[in-house]
């Protein structure tokens, strides 16, 4: 059991404002096998990058509070090199041009809101890994 | 002669056929009748006669002739006595009586003569209306006239005696002498003016001096020369107070006389200077224009309103309107001028100035940019300045048209309106309205109506200014435009966030939901619903994203042709299958312009897929005409479609703006167009086209210079 804990994938870290969304990512995720670790907001997000350890990050572009997208991506690409390319970002609003600088800044893929399920899992596998 | 032999003696005088007897016919016997003896006596010549008296054959008579000192036959001395030869002496004693007779004849008829001379001389002094009156060195009258009595109201005789003095009544002037009319005794002739109860007098006083002392007289005719004096005063009077100027010339140019008005207008000093010196020739300017004057005054005889220019006394020049009479001598020349002038310096002066202010004026209307128009109170054009001209329209499409025909219909009853409160005497500015330009299309004009009115303040016409603001009115719409564009996008960034996140939760669930194997077969179909849906809202607000994103646009070299090809391809399936023609006039070697070729896509995609929309619609067959050219620095891409024509070309590019049925068009297709051409620096427009149906698209582009086309394939 325990090799099989050792075994066991790091969790991803799911950073979303909005409950419904964070249900469904959530919902499809663990379809998939991955683990979830969710946090509600940006700053809730920061404080758990900053105590645990996770496999993938996946967070909402713009929310509410002091802490946002770019601000997990700065803070990851200071503090948690390893974690750069694990990032996957989400938004609704890519015409917002703060979005948009955040996107070609940071390289990092992007899936817009709404998609499909599909769509979701495939941008994980090909950035996570298999769970 | 014996006594008996003397029938008798008659004396007959020639003329008056008179007999003087020296005896009586009666005591003669056998007397012949008077009137025979009469005839026979004037029968007589020179020489004497005898003749046998008709009654008594006994009785004869002898006529001698009685001649004048100057032969002169005055009658005949006639002897009747019995028949008998006329003895010499008898013939002397005759002769001798008859020159006797005849002496005395003479002297009587003489006398006769200065009696009746004497009293005609007095008749006609008496006749003569002037007084008269005589008197001697003792002042005492020896005669007066009747008219002087009757003036006096006294018998002429009544006078005679009195002392000249009494006359003085006459003639008010105190003189030294005791005759009121007389002032210088030493003067044979005297002539001079007195005055006395209104009545003014020309006294005329003669002397006779040859005579001896005591019989000197002095003789004075007054003439009542009151009325002739009366006359001549407001003649003078007339002359000189009157404004005109008056004056009496001679044709070589010296004034005979003038008026004060004449004098004060030529700038003398007095009347006299004016006279005293020749100025004939320094009053005319242009010597000929007194020659002038001369030959049409002896054509015409008289000069009416004519112009000429004068110099004053001190070189000013003074403009006049005269009118001239000739007085012709008894040769037919001019020998005087009479004439009256007018001194139109002021007129002249202030028609120089009208002058110059409506030059000013004209050169102000003709020199600016707006169009000024005068209408009369119907609305009809009476006046366009050079502007209107120069701006295209055609002075058959202006001037006695209404100003009203040239407002588009739309805003028809606004102008008029305008028009109707300007004719009430209020001033309407900045009315904006579209009207027909010169070239004919359509523009955009400022146009302020101003009230004219005339001398009882009543409005007669209209002063239109009109300023063509359609390059400024576009500036404004497009400006407005991109404004509004910049709000909506905001506003869609926001709304689409909020839209994709429930759904995003919506798709995804109905996503997990679809692929759940427990789920009953019979929610397949509503879940496959929600699905699709939730997909459309998803591309909708997809739509509202693209044209709110300020997506870069990726900058490269791109040929405007090739892209437009490419976009028609995409359709040409539908084309064919609905026989619609794509007809392309391409201009080659078009330059390139720097751009995003996807982007531009499809921009030219949505347009081409309007036009084919609106060919469907219109049921004809249709055409899509697709033409590029190069104008100035810019390509030009127009699109044009014989479809249904656009509904309101203003809002056509707004978001959300459709004449699409639900479900066919969210709105944003043109709105998206819009966005990226204007990311390209381009322009975008579109109009319902003139001949025929349809609308045409027009999309301008810079074209690429040949360095930065170059650099771009380079880089690319």
């Amino acid at each position: 059991m325990s090799s099989a804990a050792m075994r066991r994938p790091l969790p991803i870290l799911l950073i979303e404002d909005e409950p419904s969304v964070t249900a469904f990512l959530r919902a499809a995720l663990e379809r998939q096998g991955y683990t979830v670790v969710q946090a509600n907001s940006g700053a809730d997000g920061l404080e758990r990058l900053k105590n645990g350890s996770f496999g993938g990050v996946i967070s909402d572009v713009r929310m509410p509070g002091a802490v946002n997208g770019a601000e997990i991506h700065a803070w990851i690409h200071a503090n948690r090199p390893a974690l750069k390319s694990r990032l996957i970002l989400i938004s609704g609003d890519t015409a917002n041009s703060d979005t948009q600088a955040l996107l070609a800044n940071s390289g990092a893929p992007c899936i817009e809101k709404p998609f499909r399920v599909q769509q979701l899992i495939s941008v994980a596998e090909k950035t996570f890994g298999k769970p | 002669m014996a006594e008996a032999d003397w029938g008798g003696v008659l004396v007959f005088e020639e003329h008056g056929a008179k007999l003087y007897n020296a005896i009586e016919l009666d005591e003669v016997k056998n007397a012949p009748k008077r009137e025979w003896l009469m005839n026979k006596a004037m029968e007589i010549s020179q020489d004497a006669q005898v003749c046998i008296l008709p009654q008594e054959k006994s009785s004869t008579g002898v006529f001698i002739p009685i001649l004048s000192s100057g032969n002169e036959r005055l009658g005949a001395v006639c002897l009747l006595r019995p028949p008998r030869a006329l003895q010499a002496h008898e013939r002397r004693l005759m002769e001798a009586l008859a020159s006797h007779a005849a002496l005395a004849l003479e002297n009587f008829r003489r006398f006769s003569q200065l009696e009746r001379s004497k009293k005609n001389w007095v008749e006609d002094i008496d006749a003569i209306t002037d007084y008269i009156v005589v008197h001697d060195k003792r002042w005492t009258i020896l005669r007066t006239n009747r008219s002087l009595a009757n003036h006096l109201g006294v018998p002429p005789v009544a006078l005679v005696g009195e002392a000249v003095g009494t006359l003085r009544q006459l003639a008010e002037t105190q003189g030294a002498l005791p005759c009121p009319f007389c002032m210088d005794m030493e003067q044979a002739r005297e002539e001079h003016i007195v005055t006395a109860r209104e009545r003014t007098f020309l006294v005329s006083t003669s002397r006779t001096l040859s005579a001896a002392d005591e019989d000197a007289r002095t003789i004075h005719v007054l003439k009542d020369i009151t009325d002739r004096r009366e006359a001549e005063r407001r003649y003078r009077e007339l002359f000189d107070s009157i404004q005109e100027g008056l004056f009496f010339a001679t044709p070589d140019g010296r004034f005979l006389d003038v008026n004060d008005a004449m004098v004060r207008m030529l700038g003398y000093e007095s009347r006299d200077e004016l006279l005293r010196n020749d100025v004939g020739a320094y009053l005319y300017p242009v010597p000929e224009a007194r020659e002038r004057i001369l030959h049409e005054l002896h054509a015409k005889g008289v000069l009416r309103n004519y112009e000429e220019t004068l110099r004053r006394k001190d070189g000013t020049l003074l403009y006049t309107l005269q009118n001239i009479t000739g007085v012709r001598d008894a040769g037919g020349r001019i020998a005087q001028m009479r004439g009256l002038m007018l001194d139109v310096t002021e007129q002249k002066m202030f028609q120089t100035q009208l002058q110059r202010e409506r030059d000013f004026n004209q050169k102000i209307l003709n020199t600016t940019q707006s169009m000024i128009l005068v209408l009369d109170t119907a609305g009809l054009i009476s006046y366009a300045n050079r502007r209107c001209y120069e701006a295209g329209y055609r002075e058959e499409e202006m001037i006695g048209r209404h100003l009203v025909e040239l407002v588009d219909g739309a805003q028809r009853k606004e102008f008029e309106a305008a028009l109707e409160t300007t004719a009430h005497g209020q001033q309407v500015e900045n009315l904006e309205a579209r009207a027909k330009r010169g070239d004919g299309t359509l523009g955009y004009f400022s146009i302020s109506l101003s009230p004219m009115r005339d001398e009882q303040s009543t409005v007669n016409s209209v002063v239109v200014v009109m300023t063509d603001i359609t390059d400024a009115a576009l500036l404004q719409a497009k400006l407005a435009h991109a404004e509004r564009m910049a709000t909506i996008g905001r506003l869609v960034s926001g709304v689409a966030h909020e839209v994709n996140n429930p759904l995003a939760a919506i798709l995804g669930f109905t996503d997990l939901l679809i692929e759940n194997p427990e789920m009953p077969a019979s929610a397949q179909e509503p879940l496959g619903i929600i699905l699709q849906e939730t997909q459309r809202t998803k591309y909708i607000v997809q739509d509202l994203l693209s044209f709110a994103r300020q997506r870069p646009v990726q900058k490269e070299a791109v040929q405007v042709g090739a892209i437009l090809r490419q976009t028609i391809k995409l359709r040409s399936y539908d084309f064919t299958s609905h026989g619609v023609e794509v007809v392309e006039e391409f201009e080659e070697d078009l330059p390139a312009t720097i751009g995003d070729s996807q982007q531009l896509q499809q921009v030219f995609l949505n347009i081409i897929n309007n036009a084919y929309d609106a060919i469907q619609e219109s049921g004809r067959r249709g055409m899509i005409r697709l033409r590029t050219k190069r104008v100035a620095d810019s390509i030009e891409v127009s699109i044009t479609d014989n479809g249904t024509g656009i509904s309101d070309a203003a809002r056509i590019f707004d978001p959300f703006f459709t004449t699409k049925p639900t479900g066919k068009g969210t709105g944003l297709g043109l709105s998206i167009c819009y966005g990226i051409v204007r990311a390209h620096s381009g322009e975008i427009q579109c109009w319902n086209n003139e001949e025929g149906d349809g609308s045409t698209f027009l999309v301008r582009l810079p074209a690429a210079t040949e360095s930065a086309a170059a650099a771009m394939e380079a880089a690319g």
